[in-house]
């Protein structure tokens, strides 16, 4: 089984290896170079797409799971779990171009000008569902019992709630938030139609790649965040071993 | 219990760093402020993101939208989201004026307000008023483009594998069965296949740049036996594609752009860009002014001043020599007489790329149609051809 | 059933916490009603108004509102229905092989690993997702072509003669872009809802002398159904919208319903745009509604039903 495990794993970062290359290699063949990564400090237009998109993936990683939360409160507590679950089910059934481009009518039907706003909107609502279904499968397997242990013990709702369901449930919170961040990072086709002024990382490599090929600049973005993101993992689990250990 | 339970230190820890890390120099600078045009370019009209001069000479910043040139992202973004209340200027590949004028998108340009549109002589040899080139910019008598960037397509080849190539055929030959790739687009690809189709007498075609229903079924039929006779590799879809294509050696024969052949030769390639006997597949991007409700008398002054500058030799020069398309006639003038600029091998290079852009709209071919009186044909017919 | 055992009337918060007002309980409600109103603006809209532009008439380069169902004629025949087929096939196909792969990773982590190595083992399955799908994609294509790495390594150790044209370009290509891109995004749940069956019923079944394949086949796969299920969602509706795999990795004009839907869109058909769309809508209504009705609601929302039940 492990050996399933790391041929899946090697699949998966297989690709990751000629962005390196191609973020390391010169402008003649056989040539190697830093100058990528230097000029990618100098290249306002994909620093800027960045920080768009780390701030709306942030922000989509906040939202939706929170929705999601409530959501899933709301099939165990309104009385209508299937209504509801197949509510917050919906936006996966759109056809993502059909999706982008009525959302963009809707916004331009109530006077809501293209921002990063409209773009934190579709995209959250695209994450819902997957946030929604992830914490509800956590939540399915919560015996509430331990809330009426609670309850009886004289403690109010959002009391048992915090104390007792948040914890348990809480890997399908940080699951969810995993999920919704990475889900709008990559998201492209709703994202396009209601950009207006603003770029997101995607949305330029789409145009990009397209058009006139994608700039060793950007293979040095995408090397930059491999890298930063092996070190934040390996910090982290140092971290939580180390937490593990006292 | 669960192995994935997270205690709430380390869930703080994470909600902490992850915040760092989007607090990072965060919050992206206000693009739609006052004293900035809205540009949204398909990626051939960013100067390396140097719009320094055009500041200095306006004092509005320049905010460069990426975004896709097919029609539906073009027209979803103006017609559905409040793209049309957002952006000043589109530049896009033209001959969509069609749908961006009747769908009351874009607006007249008047030339007059550009000093350097009198020196663009381009304007009257190949896309004015008469010419066959006017599609690209203009609609009912009437400009609504300026010319940005100029180009013939054709083909390319791997001369190891093929020898020297002069005519569309190879991309048929089934010599190079297998090894053969097509552009993703009936407006190129297919109306090179029925310019091929008309010149060597296989069908009956009388415009290859707007063909009736019949006519493009023809193509379309012929295309689809090629098909299945195996002669493709594959349909590509995007620059990068193709030009990996090339370089991987996995088609001997693509149906390409220029400048992908000179990003293969800047890799050491061995590829040539084909002149082919029938002719080239000519074509323009356009840059529209969009009709833009919210926009001030002053904001459209500088958006003036913007379709001026790119028709400028500093813009021209600089496009040329980072795209490989042919831009304006003042561009390798500007190369030459500023070696500050642009040093000598950048200045040679964009006199070469306008010299040959030059010598092949001289020699003609078809112009590119964006918008065939049976467009919704093609793109069904198209489907078919994909499907099958 | 063993989990039946549970369904009891939970109790009431006591009356001090419920005697703060009236007003608390209809608060928690609006609270808990957010996410529908969330939803029901920003979509239930946008849904509606794409079927009833469906129903619209082309005028020119216009359309007008109209009940015709011209967009539902032309589809009939035409090459947009066999793409639609093949969608549902594909994503059908990709969804079985990952839920196949990825409930063994899931099984695994969750049963025989460390909870500590299973953590980093999850954490790594989802790091190359930060990097965008495109060009993640493309490093495939540099991978699989014919003078690519595997091709190479293939024809230098003498098992094939000439490079392998079915690697890329194909239907295997698209099968493999899909599931490497969502397979991953399958485990997570299938992990949660395993990990946390109680260990009491399959240790229970094992001293009845249930065989190791009964206690799966009674115990452990219907109670991680609701990972199962949603596991199965993420990707078939992944797999189904997918429109970059297809056009990278596919063949000669490979199409999925996204990528014709687009293509409709060049010419502004949005009628026709519109209908191709509120088929796939009402097809996934369907399934829906097929996995009501096979399923019972308990096998996939689990305790939660045991709420007040």
């Amino acid at each position: 089984m492990w050996l399933v495990i790391a041929l899946a794993l090697a699949f998966l970062y297989v690709p990751l290896v000629p962005s390196l290359v191609a973020s390391l290699a010169g402008t003649r063949p056989g040539e190697w170079t830093l100058r990528w990564y230097a000029d990618l400090w100098r290249t306002p237009l994909i620093l800027t797409a960045f920080r768009s998109s780390a701030l709306v993936a942030f922000l989509v990683g906040m939202l939706a799971p929170l929705l999601g939360l409530l959501a899933a409160l709301a099939i165990r507590e309104l009385g209508v779990p299937r209504l509801i679950l197949l509510v917050m089910l919906l936006p996966l059934f759109i056809p993502g171009v059909s999706m982008g481009l009525a959302s963009a009518f809707l916004f331009r039907l109530l006077g809501i000008a293209p921002s990063l706003t409209t773009i934190v909107i579709v995209q959250t609502l695209w994450a819902l569902p997957f946030a929604t279904l992830i914490i509800l499968t956590a939540m399915t397997t919560f015996d509430p019992q331990y809330l009426e242990a609670a309850y009886m013990a004289g403690a109010g709702r959002w009391r048992a709630f915090r104390d007792i369901e948040l914890p348990l449930i809480a890997p399908g919170i940080t699951g969810a938030v995993s999920f919704s961040a990475i889900l709008s990072i990559n998201e492209t086709i709703r994202t396009s139609a209601v950009q207006g002024p603003w770029n997101t990382v995607p949305t330029y490599i789409w145009s990009t790649y397209r058009q006139v090929g994608l700039s060793p600049v950007l293979y040095a973005l995408m090397g930059l965040i491999i890298i930063a993101t092996i070190v934040i993992v390996l910090v982290y689990l140092l971290l939580s071993r180390e937490a593990s250990r006292q | 219990m669960n192995p994935w339970n997270v205690n709430r230190r380390d869930a703080m820890r994470l909600a902490l760093s992850v915040s760092a890390a989007a607090g990072l120099g965060v919050v992206p600078r206000r693009a739609a402020a006052a004293g900035t045009i809205n540009f949204a370019d398909i990626g051939v009209g960013d100067p390396g993101g140097d719009w320094s001069k055009f500041k200095a000479a306006s004092g509005y910043d320049v905010n460069l939208v990426s975004i896709g040139n097919a029609p539906s992202a073009v027209l979803n973004v103006l017609v559905a989201s409040g793209g049309q209340g957002t952006y000043d200027v589109i530049n896009i590949v033209g001959g969509m004026q069609k749908p961006l004028v009747d769908n009351d998108l874009v607006e007249k340009i008047d030339t007059a307000r550009m000093p350097n549109w009198a020196k663009d002589t381009y304007v009257d040899e190949f896309l004015g008023k008469g010419k066959p080139g006017f599609q690209f910019i203009g609609y009912k008598d009437e400009i609504y483009g300026v010319p940005t960037v100029l180009q013939g397509d054709s083909f390319a080849y791997l001369p190891e594998k093929t020898g020297q190539l002069d005519s569309y055929a190879a991309l048929f030959d089934p010599k190079w069965k297998g090894y053969v790739a097509l552009e993703d687009n009936y407006t190129t690809a297919g109306q090179k296949t029925a310019l091929y189709l008309k010149k060597a007498g296989l069908a009956n075609i009388a415009n290859p740049d707007d063909m009736t229903k019949e006519e493009f079924k023809a193509v379309t039929d012929f295309l689809i036996d090629q098909k299945k006779k195996g002669q493709f590799r594959v349909i590509w879809n995007s620059f990068e594609q193709a030009v990996n294509l090339i370089t991987s050696k996995e088609v001997y024969v693509i149906d390409c752009w220029e400048p992908m052949v000179f990003v293969a030769k800047s890799k050491g390639m061995d590829v040539v860009y084909a002149d082919p006997k029938e002719g080239y597949l000519l074509w323009a991007m356009a840059a529209y002014l969009v009709k833009n409700p919210n926009r001030t008398a002053e904001q459209t002054d500088a958006a003036y001043k913007l379709l001026d500058f790119m028709l400028g030799g500093w813009y021209g020069a600089r496009i040329t020599n980072l795209r490989g398309y042919m831009t304006n006639p003042q561009a390798a003038t500007y190369a030459k007489d500023n070696p500050a600029e642009f040093p000598a091998d950048e200045a040679k290079r964009v006199a070469e790329i306008t010299a040959n852009v030059r010598r092949k709209f001289e020699q003609g071919g078809t112009w590119q149609n964006r918008w065939p009186t049976e467009v919704e044909f093609y793109e069904s017919e198209w489907s078919r051809f994909k499907a099958a | 059933m063993l989990a039946l055992e549970h369904r009891q009337q939970i109790a009431e918060p006591p009356f001090s916490a419920r005697g703060r007002g009236n007003w608390q309980a209809w608060g928690r409600r609006i609270l808990l009603c957010l996410p529908l109103i969330f939803v029901g603006i920003f979509l239930v809209v946008p849904l509606g108004l794409t079927v009833m532009i469906s129903f619209w008439e082309r005028a020119g380069l216009k359309f007008r509102p109209a009940f015709s169902l011209a967009s539902y004629v032309s589809l009939i025949g035409g090459a947009r229905l066999d793409v639609l087929q093949r969608s549902l096939i594909v994503a059908l196909e990709a969804t079985a092989l990952s839920l196949v792969l990825a409930y063994a990773i899931a099984y695994f982590l969750a049963r025989k690993v460390e909870p500590a190595t299973a953590r980093i083992v999850l954490v790594l399955f989802t790091v190359p997702f930060l990097i965008n799908y495109i060009v993640r994609n493309v490093s495939y294509t540099v991978l699989l072509g014919r003078t690519g790495v595997v091709n190479s390594a293939l024809m230098a150790a003498g098992l094939t003669d000439a490079p392998l044209d079915w690697l890329l370009y194909s239907d295997f290509a698209v099968l493999l872009g899909l599931v490497s891109a969502y397979m991953p995004f399958m485990i997570f749940p299938l992990f949660l809802s395993i990990g946390a069956i109680d260990r009491q019923y399959v240790e229970a079944s094992a001293l009845l002398g249930a065989s190791p394949f009964t206690t799966f086949r009674t115990i452990t796969l219907p109670l991680s159904l609701p990972g199962v299920f949603a596991a199965a969602l993420f990707g078939f509706v992944g797999c189904l919208g997918e429109s970059a795999v297809p056009i990278i990795l596919g063949g000669v004009g490979y199409e999925l319903i996204g990528n014709t839907i687009t293509s409709s869109m060049d010419v502004l058909n949005y009628p026709l745009a519109a209908a191709l769309s509120s088929i796939v809508i009402l097809l996934m209504l369907l399934l829906m509604l097929g996995w009501y009705l096979v399923f019972d609601m308990r096998s996939f929302l689990g305790r939660i039903l045991e709420w007040r039940a």
